[in-house]
């Protein structure tokens, strides 16, 4: 029991999630973050998704009001929110789990149950 | 990116690298808004020379300038978005009387002008906090700030020489000196020569005033005791 709880515990800590997911999380914090030109420039999808980045927002909204209180502002909202997006495992980043094929050689036994998500 | 923590440490260093060039581009902008600090007028319009001492223990007697200026300067053009506060002071400059090239420098003058978006950080009473903020507007930029305007000011710190003698000294001229302080990029000071956009400070020096020959003794004597 104590051990199942554990083994929950350390799943919500380490917040895992699939190759698809990390794909998309690692190009979530390219754009949200990034200004335009830094990076990203392999992909031209983002490059126009990243005019509308909070960083290059708190630069352009900061320069054309003459604010350096507003461009901060935004700067570390704009963070912040991205790191919202990014850090816990959201149900997105786990659509695309990994499908292990099965055992290979002797079918396995049908009488001992070891975990059965693992031989499905 | 497979785990929590490792998202957050990837996203956090790229936070630090995207920081650093918004900070790079701030600073760059600065380049692009012109300077024209310009001063109207720069004048003495009091010279005087006493004897004093430096303080009430000190046995040395030296000789002090007491000298009053009036200035009109506009420095409004130096506050940008990025402008944190703009150091503004007057210096008194005369060759050296060794006729070695040297030249003799000492400030006589000096203010701290904030930018509205520096207005907290200063050493202001209430009063004049409310009143800075009140000229600000609610604005990033105040265009009121950086101008000044002097009439018959005195001294704000004492003007003599390690010699001890100042009297009859000749050539000394008023200079209006700035120093930009920016949130974020180089400090930059008054320029010699147009840059760019930045011009040079017009009309920053006063003309040239030869400091006058001490009093007798009774006036020097009461005069020092205000000085």
């Amino acid at each position: 029991m104590a051990e199942q709880l554990l083994e929950q515990a350390r799943d919500i800590f380490e917040g895992q999630i699939d190759f698809e997911g990390q794909k998309l999380v690692e190009n979530l914090v390219n754009i949200s973050l990034s200004i335009v030109g830094v990076r990203f420039y392999h992909n031209p999808l983002f490059q126009q998704t990243a005019l509308t980045s909070p960083q290059a927002i708190a630069f352009l909204v900061g320069y054309f009001l003459q604010d350096i209180k507003l461009a901060v502002y935004i700067g570390l909202a704009g963070t912040a929110a991205t790191f919202l997006l990014t850090v816990p495992p959201w149900p997105i980043y786990n659509k695309n789990p990994v499908k292990w094929l099965p055992v290979a050689g002797a079918a396995p036994p049908t009488n001992i149950v070891i975990d059965e998500k693992m031989l499905r | 990116m497979y785990s929590s923590l490792v998202r957050l440490q990837n996203t956090f260093g790229f936070f630090t690298t995207v920081a650093f060039v918004v900070a790079l581009l701030i600073s760059a902008s600065d380049f692009l808004s012109p300077r024209t600090p310009t001063v109207n007028v720069l004048k003495t319009t009091q010279l005087q020379t006493v004897k004093g001492r430096a303080d009430y223990y000190s046995s040395k007697k030296e000789e002090y300038a007491i000298i009053k200026f009036t200035l009109d300067a506009d420095l409004s053009s130096l506050f940008t978005w990025n402008t944190k506060q703009v150091f503004a002071y007057v210096t008194a400059e005369w060759p050296s009387a060794q006729n070695n090239n040297a030249t003799n420098q000492a400030v006589i003058w000096d203010t701290i002008i904030t930018a509205p978006s520096s207005d907290h950080l200063g050493n202001f009473s209430p009063s004049k906090l409310k009143r800075l903020r009140k000229s600000a507007n609610g604005k990033g930029i105040d265009p009121s700030r950086g101008k000044l305007q002097l009439k018959n000011q005195r001294l704000k710190y004492p003007l003599t020489h390690p010699t001890g003698r100042l009297a009859n000294t000749e050539d000394v001229q008023l200079k209006l000196h700035y120093n930009v302080q920016p949130w974020v990029g180089f400090l930059s000071w008054n320029q010699a020569q147009d840059w760019g956009k930045w011009k040079a400070l017009k009309n920053g020096l006063s003309k040239k005033f030869t400091l006058p020959a001490i009093k007798v003794k009774e006036q020097a004597k009461k005069k020092t005791t205000r000085a």
